[in-house]
């Protein structure tokens, strides 16, 4: 007999119709260097089929397995097992509306992505090869092209929670930084003018729950102030 | 439209009653809690200034009850969150200014201001009392 880890999963059947509630379920460590979403899996494919969550690459690239663990957002494929406090507490990303179990709607995170205009915007005319950069101009891409948008900040985030509506969160705001410090794209004003409102940028706290819940080690935080920064570069 | 009433019906995650507190998020909490407190307690601030500088009876009044259990802990409380606000207020700008915004300095900060606090509230504590 191998040693067993707990585990309380959040469960939601909406054909039930039941308010959500907690399930317990005992795993055993199949190696190490298991991680959590291995006692997932062992869950669903051993113990109890109707368990659903998402997930597709298992190594932290995809970013679609993101829940809340024993309260911090994170990646369940990437999160060793070991040093989880248990019985591990596993749970949606917070304040979205849960389709079932562990899988929550997306839809509005990923319009708050779209509203940010993610592509290249250029006015002059389309040199015969490459638009060029620097290693140094490259570089300042480091920190941001590495989201994966997975939603681990963003619905870390208590200012996000009160006003999701509004305010763009820290996942879609890192994304716009990463537009705005391109050397290639030319429609910095275009955007920092869509971005200068109370709500949809300047909500952000400072609560850091964004750069403490990031699973790719980025900051979000630090993404907002540069453009709160930019903002304030243009008016003076 | 669909798309909304679909949503009326799922239930909203857990956020505030299961998120785990961190250092930074209760270094930001408190820092709008301890300015509320210091704006609430100005009507205060104005009686002892009126106390102070009025009649020797105003004064006799404002500083026996300055001496009381209940100054002694307005005066804490006041005391504890000036110290914090200003603490955590250097910590925001710096950060606003671009200085101490790697992962870890926010963390440290956060941690550094907090420790700092409690160490003034004790001090202010043995002191008051």
């Amino acid at each position: 007999m191998s040693e067993m880890i707990q585990l309380s999963v959040f469960r939601y059947d909406p054909e039930q119709g039941d308010k959500p509630t907690m399930q317990n379920y005992k795993v055993p460590i199949t190696g190490s260097g298991m991680k959590l979403l291995d006692a997932l899996n062992y869950i669903k494919w051993q113990l109890d089929g109707t368990l659903t969550y998402r997930r597709s690459c298992g190594e932290g690239v995809c970013g679609s397995d993101g829940v809340n663990i024993n309260g911090v957002n994170g990646l369940a494929c990437i999160t060793p097992i070991a040093g989880l406090k248990q019985p591990i507490h596993v749970r949606p990303l917070p304040s979205m509306h849960v389709i079932r179990d562990l899988v929550v709607d997306m839809d509005h995170f990923f319009d708050q992505y779209r509203q940010i205009q993610p592509w290249l915007k250029t006015f002059t005319p389309t040199p015969e090869h490459e638009r060029l950069q620097t290693p140094e101009q490259r570089a300042e891409l480091d920190g941001s092209y590495e989201c994966i948008l997975c939603g681990c900040c963003t619905t870390s985030c208590p200012s996000w929670w009160w006003n999701g509506d509004r305010f763009l969160g820290p996942a879609a705001l890192l994304q716009a930084n990463r537009w705005i410090v391109d050397s290639r794209d030319e429609a910095m004003g275009e955007r920092l003018d869509q971005l200068e409102d109370s709500f949809r940028l300047y909500r952000c706290h400072q609560i850091m729950n964004c750069m403490e819940a990031c699973p790719k080690e980025l900051n979000p935080t630090a993404a907002i102030n540069n453009i709160k920064r930019k903002l304030l570069a243009r008016k003076s | 439209m669909r798309e909304r009433s679909v949503n009326n019906t799922r239930p909203l995650s857990p956020r505030l009653s299961i998120y785990r507190w961190q250092p930074a998020m209760i270094a930001s909490i408190l820092h709008r809690f301890t300015g509320l407190v210091l704006v609430l307690f100005v009507p205060l601030y104005l009686w002892l200034l009126h106390g102070m500088t009025g009649t020797a009876h105003h004064f006799a009044d404002v500083t026996h009850w300055l001496h009381s259990g209940f100054g002694r802990l307005s005066l804490w409380l006041v005391g504890v969150s000036l110290m914090y606000h200003f603490c955590n207020g250097i910590r925001f700008l710096s950060i606003d200014a671009g200085w101490g915004e790697s992962r870890d300095a926010m963390r440290n900060s956060a941690r550094l201001v907090l420790g700092l606090t409690a160490l003034v509230a004790v001090l202010l504590a043995v002191l008051l009392v």
